[in-house]
């Protein structure tokens, strides 16, 4: 049956009931109809789709346990048929065989190719459960949806009648939830059975099904059975649990083409193919040749292929997928992401088989949460609405002290506040202005009870004025705007804190926060470079810091005169000396932005993941408050969206010139 | 069936090292085909069928057996010479066989413990593939290889093609056949995976684990099956000596034995 | 012996020194032997012809060069697993820049010549040092780029 049949709404008037007793009569109406059956049955240690000649050959009372690279029968000490869920076998070895005589060519007298005659059986598929179902129609998209069809397939397709089974029971590796493919059957068959205590709750969904179900003794089911079919789907829903946030990873695994992870599990994976042999949609085949010993009478065959063979993608100049992580890489992003651009839906239906039949247990759902994770948005102010947050309103505010960092920086601390600014938390920042001034974006480097400070280096006209006012004069601000250093991020593992510059002053507060809850830390430690030792900032707090137990401390500058007997070299010198274990370090990295990227480059080489690294970036902002439109980057604005980042958010933004 | 073909048959010739003589057998028990193939090739030397005995050149040269000792040396390096195509045939030809154990082994111990004389015996302490010692055009591997391949290789000659000689996993056999897999439904142990396929699954599907005896697909990660195998709980030593088998002299396989075997005494 | 093991030990905690093979290892022992520097001594001069390769075990040195407007600059701190006089492996061996101990300081240090005429005849030692060497040397230049963008101005 092709599954353009639409689904039928369910209808207590459709629905008959099957005592299990009865099961044999639909096994020999289905084969009195000229159809082989071909269903479940137990071979070797497994339930695989054969052929089936009576309800005796059904794997009565037999479940299974299922987990990556495990599969084993169990005793359910019942005597359902059904109560299972699928093996390594799929209907794809009836749809599409493993083996198949395509061609015929002939050399005699001339050259003459043929194609052998499309001949099918009759079958009847027994057990099709929703994620099969589901992969049918996958296939029939492949095979059938385009400008070149596969006839054999389509014949087969045709010649098979469906008898879906609804799930009453789910494995550990089943997702079709996560797929949207189950676990309720929804169309695409023509008889549908749920199974229940007695019996089957039975649904007709075609012409062909109606034909076979009114030669069986069936009867009205009761509003009990009809109502305890509803209940077992229900409970396989709830038992498999939140879905899978597979929406959109699609379009995420585009931005991780070059993630690390991909040759973390091709180190695990040997190649074997079997996940793509147990694919219900897997398609790859190859060719091959049977001639006799003159080479006059060739026949091609179609064989089952894989993605993971070492010559699939070979041609006389190289191979194009040389590697085993450029294989694994091509199948999971072919099977969620590119069948999406070619068929219009994901090319797995979430049945579990390639995760069961692995025999190195790699789990594919780990591998998407591990390579394309949905990245939570950072967190948006929550405490605080921002003081003035409206173009051309500023708060006022005192200029209490003045204190010279270095020959260019200088801290202004601020008083008589809105109560707004003294809420702010360590990352955030303020638009600040001066009469006559262009508005200006400087960080927080300190949140006190009464003061905030900010240490400005002036590079312009604005921060050169603010640099120079004296105390009591009065400024206007806007805040405290944008995101915040996740400093819950590093609890129970390794805080380290790269500054380069100026960048330290966003990062004083996330330094003190750290220091002030130091015993949620692993370890915490500062890596600081300036250019010189004159233009190192916060020398009293890089003094007291020093002598502190609860905070490590490397500073290093570009160059220095002699009476320097400190470090000199770059900062990203000073992760060298790391002995932290870098998958458990959380990383908070600003300044200019060539050092950041130095920085993370060296940080996720080193093992750090990359949604652990955060970073603060700086664009040129007007408003502050996301309407003046010049901070944008890709899909951000810096002011609301950051600037404070987690590096997986950004993906190859971050290195991406021009944006 | 007289060819109507101008050119003359194919000269063929099988050669023997260190071997059992199992995968030269397979050219003779191919009985249904074995008419046509005398016909179109002319076997002119093949000491276990024939006493026909003619020297080279040969049009293709079947090889079976390891390099063991010393005159095995100069034979090959003159056979090569000789052979326009140059096919090893089984596992000893194409890693070593399983003598090959001998090269993590104290060849002399061996040789002292199993004979009274040792001094006369002259083997080399090592048991190599053809492929070490001169180029090989074709490789037909397995203990003993595949009749089905060799025929392949046969026809190949004559179309001239190159012989489809697939570089998979024996596990694509198994699943082509419907064969349930045995290390996931019962926890067995089988080599299949990392192993080159042309058996036809044939150890699977009596329900037994793969040997190896095909050898490691070219390039495999025998590192992570090796690895794999240890994670489900057998230790070292089990895996060692799955490793360390017909096979186990082949280029993946042997960093494993070296690593495994220090843990095994 | 005994000697020799300690200092192959303090080796093997360096950076430099833990990825050297341990045959590697005992020959840089054997060849060169360990030195202690007060603060402000200098262990090589820029432009001296003479220089020994040395791997730093405790302590900093300073690498500095003379810029005439400026005086002495440092350019580059060498911390502990670091080495200096690399150098010393080429034929032409000369000290770009004069290194000074900041603070009481030990190495391993092997003189240019004998290293020189070592690296020659030892296959085994050449193939064990020379791609550790690379590899701080390249270690190092990555380094000098971003040094070079002045990128705090």
């Amino acid at each position: 049956m092709i599954s353009d049949s639409i689904p039928r709404p369910a209808s207590a008037a459709r629905q008959l009931f099957l005592a299990r007793s009865d099961f044999d009569a639909l096994i020999g109406a289905l084969r009195a109809s000229g159809r082989t059956v071909i269903g479940p049955t137990i071979r070797d240690g497994a339930i695989v789709y054969d052929e089936i000649e009576s309800a005796a050959m059904l794997p009565s009372g037999m479940g299974d346990e299922q987990s990556a690279g495990r599969y084993r029968l169990t005793d359910r000490g019942d005597s359902r048929l059904f109560g299972y869920t699928v093996g390594p076998t799929s209907w794809k070895r009836f749809t599409f065989p493993p083996q198949l005589n395509i061609a015929e060519a002939r050399r005699a007298g001339g050259v003459a190719f043929d194609q052998p005659p499309v001949e099918v059986p009759q079958l009847a598929f027994l057990g099709v459960r929703a994620c099969e179902i589901a992969a049918l129609a996958v296939q029939d998209r492949v095979f059938l949806g385009g400008q070149f069809t596969d006839e054999d397939f389509r014949a087969r397709r045709k010649a098979a009648l469906v008898v879906a089974v609804q799930c009453t029971t789910y494995s550990s590796t089943c997702f079709c939830s996560s797929m949207g493919t189950g676990p309720a059957v929804r169309g695409g068959y023509d008889i549908l059975l749920t199974e229940i205590e007695d019996g089957f709750v039975v649904q007709v969904g075609s012409p062909s099904g109606a034909a076979i179900v009114t030669q069986l003794p069936t009867r009205k089911p009761t509003h009990a059975e009809t109502g305890a079919a509803i209940d077992s789907v229900e409970a396989v829903r709830a038992g498999l649990g939140e879905p899978l946030p597979m929406a959109g990873v699609d379009e995420r695994l585009k931005q991780q083409l070059e993630n690390p992870r991909w040759g973390v599990v091709a180190d695990r994976c040997v190649e074997c193919g079997n996940c793509t042999m147990a694919c219900p949609t897997c398609f790859c085949t190859a060719s091959v040749e049977r001639s006799d010993m003159e080479g006059r009478l060739s026949v091609t065959e179609r064989i089952w292929d894989s993605c993971f063979d070492v010559n699939f993608a070979r041609v006389a100049g190289g191979d194009f997928r040389a590697r085993p992580r450029d294989r694994y890489r091509q199948w999971l992003t072919h099977k969620f992401s590119s069948w999406m651009d070619q068929f219009g839906s994901f090319g797995c239906v979430g049945c579990g088989r390639c995760i069961a039949w692995c025999p190195v247990a790699i789990d594919v759902r780990e591998e998407l949460e591990a390579i394309a994770p949905v990245v939570p948005p950072m967190e948006r102010p929550i405490a605080v609405e921002p003081a003035a947050a409206s173009p051309g309103a500023f708060s006022l505010a005192r200029l209490a002290s003045v204190k010279e960092e270095t020959v260019d920086t200088t801290t202004l601390t601020l008083m008589d506040l809105d109560p707004a600014f003294l809420a702010a938390r360590p990352g955030q920042f303020v638009m600040v202005a001066l009469p006559g001034f262009p508005t200006v974006p400087i960080s927080i480097s300190r949140i006190g009870t009464t003061s905030i400070e900010l240490s400005i280096r002036a590079v312009g006209a604005t921060s050169t004025a603010l640099t120079s006012l004296h105390p009591g004069s009065r400024l206007g601000l806007r805040g405290p705007l944008g995101t915040f250093w996740p400093i819950e991020d590093a609890y129970g593992r390794h805080a380290v804190v790269v500054a380069g510059g100026v960048g330290l002053a966003p990062l004083r507060g996330l330094v003190e926060a750290l220091i002030a809850s130091r015993d949620k830390f692993e370890s915490v430690t500062l890596y600081y470079g300036a250019r010189t030792p004159e233009d190192r900032l916060f020398r009293d707090d890089l003094a007291r810091w020093t002598t502190i137990k609860a905070i490590d401390l490397a500073v290093t500058v570009d160059r220095a005169g002699v009476d320097w007997k400190g470090r000199v070299g770059v900062v990203t010198a000073l992760f060298d000396m790391m002995t932290q274990d870098c998958s458990r370090v959380t990383a908070y990295v600003v300044g200019p932005e060539r050092m950041m990227q130095a920085s993370v480059q060296s940080l996720i080489a080193k093992g750090v993941p990359p949604d652990r690294i955060c970073v603060s970036m700086e664009r040129h902002m007007e408003c502050g408050i996301g309407l003046c439109g010049h901070c944008q980057t890709g899909p951000f604005f810096v002011c609301k969206d950051g600037p404070v980042f987690r590096l997986s958010e950004l993906g190859d933004l971050y290195v991406r010139e021009g944006v | 069936m007289a060819s109507t073909e101008k050119t003359a048959r194919p000269r063929v010739a099988v050669a023997k090292f260190a071997s059992c003589d199992g995968c030269q057998l397979t050219l003779l028990n191919l009985e249904e085909q074995l008419i046509e193939i005398v016909s179109r090739y002319d076997i002119v030397e093949f000491p276990e069928a024939t006493s026909r005995h003619q020297p080279g050149p040969y049009d293709v040269v079947f090889v079976e057996g390891s390099i063991s000792a010393p005159e095995h040396l100069e034979q090959i390096k003159a056979l090569r010479k000789q052979a326009r195509l140059l096919v090893t045939i089984g596992a000893c030809a194409t890693s070593g066989g399983i003598q090959a154990l001998r090269n993590w082994a104290d060849h002399d111990a061996f040789r002292a413990a199993v004979y009274e004389h040792p001094e006369w015996i002259e083997s080399l302490a090592t048991a190599t593939p053809v492929s070490e010692h001169v180029k090989v055009d074709a490789e037909l591997r397995g203990c003993p290889i595949d009749a089905g391949q060799l025929l392949e290789v046969l026809t190949a000659v004559l179309v001239g093609r190159r012989p489809q000689i697939r570089e998979e996993a024996v596990c694509r056999e198994c699943k082509r056949k419907g064969i349930v897999c045995i290390v996931v439904a019962r926890g067995e142990a089988c080599m299949g995976p990392i192993t080159a396929a042309g058996c036809g699954a044939l150890c699977p599907s009596y329900g037994r684990g793969c040997y190896g005896c095909f050898g490691a697909r070219t390039g495999v990660n025998a590192k992570a099956w090796s690895e794999a195998m240890q994670a489900t709980g057998r230790p070292p030593e089990e895996v060692w000596r799955l490793f360390a088998g017909f096979t186990a002299y082949s280029e993946p396989f042997r960093p494993i034995i070296t690593e495994l075997g220090k843990s095994k005494r | 012996m005994d000697e020799n093991a300690s200092v192959i030990s303090m080796l093997d905690h360096t950076w430099f020194g833990s990825e050297l093979a341990p045959e590697t290892q005992e020959k840089l022992a054997s060849l060169g032997s360990i030195m202690s520097f007060r603060p402000e001594e200098v262990i090589l001069h820029e432009g001296e012809e003479s220089i020994e390769f040395g791997i730093l075990l405790s302590g900093r040195l300073a690498l500095r060069t003379l810029v005439p407007e400026r005086g002495p600059v440092t350019i580059l701190s060498v911390e502990p697993g670091d080495v200096f006089g690399w150098s010393a492996i080429l034929p032409e061996a000369t000290a770009h820049s004069t290194v000074v101990a900041t603070e009481p300081s030990k190495a391993l240090v092997i003189d240019g010549t004998t290293l020189r005429a070592a690296l020659k005849s030892d296959h085994g030692l050449a193939a064990g040092l020379y791609p550790r060497v690379l590899q701080a040397v390249a270690r190092r230049l990555r380094a000098t780029r971003l040094q070079l963008l002045d990128l705090f101005t």
